[in-house]
């Protein structure tokens, strides 16, 4: 336990040690949402409520995409802190966490718990934007959400880890990872609805655990007792899979069995390493 | 007494090639084994094997009594390691560079603060605690690996090529501390390098070639398996004396270095005023010496071992 917190607290000393990092940290997914929030909203909210009628007029993208632009700055930052990896490697530290007596899994987990707390950390700088984006959500559930957060960003970092345990070099690790978010990105219902989609890429949807994060969060955020059916429908509120109605429970097993599976796969990959 | 280090039958095969070929010797406690041998000969293939960084083909390693293959964490409680490569994090302070390494090998923490006051003392780098290592010079920052290495009390302590791109005089003092170490601690040491004058401060030496031990004594030892004095000598016409020579001189070691003619006896007290007189051409150059590490490397490989490596 002690290793976990150990390797977890010297990437968050890192990370608020990084003035660069931090300060973009904070920019980024603030210009998300001017780009996604402020910019397109007008667009989309013509696409989206064209066959609604009356209750068009309760149809708020900006509603629709904040939960989706968190999700979408979780996996970005949980997947690329794992380059932390890659630095520890070319820069040698990782041989001094290999050689000592941390037993392999609490490396995954206390790199996973690092990256995620980062992540968490931007996530939750988002929420302060709330009031100026002319959203309203209760408080308590803003409150739950971020327990969530954490949890989907360790599946995603776990992803990250993962990567940046097989790859060796930071450019090879950003292009696979590219790669790897943009799907999980617009395959995901975070920025637009992934309804009546061609097959293999309703696949992709499925396996996503961006998905399920952005239903989660969506669910937990917006307050759906008082909203409209047609309105619900719009949002992405309803998500089923093999037609079955996905609950938010079982979206937060998803993404739990997720996880627990990728830290198994990054101790697989960290025990057989030679650093 | 039971061995420090125990390594029996070691092999370590890659696709095509046998890295290190079924070796076997023990490090006794307390004493400073240096590990020698040109780059490729498979020292490195051997330590990482012995620090549980690879996995070996075939062959048991016993350290501090514990099975390296079988018993990881306790082998890697029980050894401190010096890396060639540096694995500071430069980032980070001195202080938490060995906050961090307390924590990883589990140091009791109401004895940490005594234990990191205690290792920064012994190389001198109390003043320095609180600073990032980026603004350590390269000696520094040698140092502060060394001082968290010890951290853990660990009985064996790798030294991987300690002194590699460091100054003289800088190396110089890195010897003292290690000494100091020895004395004061008593701690088992393990270590390699290229320089063959450092590896003089050795209790034993193996030497290491082709992916097997060719030798492991004593320094004294294995110089004096070679006789005793080795005359180096320079004339006008060195072809001329080396005739001489041979007709002269019948129970020696004459061999040729780059314009010096090398006489391999067993003492030159008696040899060196009657050789001289025999000889009809001037001599230029004369110097006897005893021989050193590099001899009995030379001895052993047929070569160098600046020669051999690329360093």
């Amino acid at each position: 336990m002690e290793g976990v917190l150990a390797i977890w607290q010297r990437d968050i000393t890192k990370f608020f040690r990084d003035k660069a990092r931090l300060f973009g940290s904070f920019t980024m997914p603030v210009l998300f949402l001017l780009i996604f929030g402020g910019g397109m909203s007008g667009t989309m909210e013509t696409m989206m409520a064209g066959n609604m009628g009356e209750t068009a007029a309760d149809f708020n993208y900006i509603e629709f995409v904040f939960p989706g632009i968190v999700s979408m700055t979780l996996l970005m930052t949980s997947v690329f802190s794992a380059l932390s990896i890659i630095e520890d490697k070319d820069f040698g530290y990782m041989k001094e966490i290999l050689v000592s007596p941390v037993s392999r899994i609490s490396i995954a987990v206390g790199k996973m718990f690092g990256a995620a707390s980062v992540a968490t950390i931007q996530g939750v700088i988002l929420f302060a934007l709330i009031p100026f984006l002319g959203l309203s959500y209760d408080p308590l559930s803003v409150l739950q959400v971020i327990p969530f957060m954490f949890l989907l960003a360790c599946a995603l970092s776990g992803l990250g880890l993962l990567f940046a345990s097989l790859i060796r070099s930071t450019q090879g690790f950003q292009m696979t990872v590219n790669i790897l978010v943009m799907p999980m990105i617009f395959l995901s219902g975070a920025l637009f609805p992934v309804n009546n989609l061609p097959g293999w890429m309703e696949a992709v949807v499925t396996v996503n655990p961006v998905t399920y994060g952005v239903h989660v969060m969506k669910n937990v955020m917006v307050d759906v007792e008082n909203t409209p059916a047609e309105v619900a429908e719009a949002m992405g509120l309803n998500l089923s899979v093999f037609g079955q109605e996905v609950t938010v429970f079982g979206a937060v097993v998803f993404i739990l069995i997720f996880a627990v599976l990728l830290a198994l796969l990054a101790t697989k990959s960290f025990s057989r390493a030679n650093a | 007494m039971q061995a420090m280090i125990e390594v029996r039958g070691l092999t370590k095969t890659y696709k095509e090639t046998d890295a290190v070929k079924g070796i076997s010797f023990d490090v006794e406690e307390g004493e400073i084994f240096g590990f020698l041998g040109p780059n490729g000969a498979g020292k490195s293939t051997t330590i990482n094997m012995i620090c549980t960084m690879l996995k070996p083909t075939s062959g048991d390693i016993l350290i501090n009594g514990y099975d390296v293959s079988k018993e990881k964490n306790r082998v890697r409680e029980s050894i401190g390691l010096i890396f060639q490569q540096n694995t500071l994090d430069t980032k980070l302070t001195a202080n938490e560079n060995l906050k961090f390494h307390c924590r990883f090998y589990n140091v009791p923490k109401n004895v940490r603060e005594e234990r990191i006051q205690e290792v920064l003392a012994i190389v001198d780098l109390t003043e320095s605690r609180y600073s990032k290592v980026e603004t350590f010079s390269g000696g520094m920052q040698r140092r502060l690996e060394i001082a968290r290495g010890l951290l853990h009390y660990p009985r064996v302590l790798f030294l991987d090529e300690p002194t590699v791109g460091l100054d003289p005089q800088t190396r110089a003092h890195l010897w003292e501390y290690i000494l100091k170490l020895k004395k004061e601690q008593g701690i088992t040491m393990f270590l390699t390098t290229h320089y063959l004058d450092e590896a003089e401060i050795s209790d034993r030496v193996a030497i290491m070639d082709k992916g097997q031990i060719i030798a492991v004594d004593r320094p004294s030892k294995l110089k004096d398996q070679l006789g005793g004095d080795i005359i180096e000598l320079s004339t006008n016409d060195n072809d001329q004396a080396l005739k001489e020579i041979h007709e002269n001189v019948q129970d020696a070691e004459v061999t040729v270095h780059e314009g010096t003619i090398h006489i391999k006896v067993a003492s030159s007290d008696a040899f060196i005023s009657s050789f001289l007189k025999s000889l009809s051409i001037p001599v230029t150059k004369l110097n006897i010496r005893k021989p050193t590490l590099n001899d009995v490397f030379m001895a052993f490989t047929g070569r160098n071992i600046g020669e051999a490596g690329d360093i």
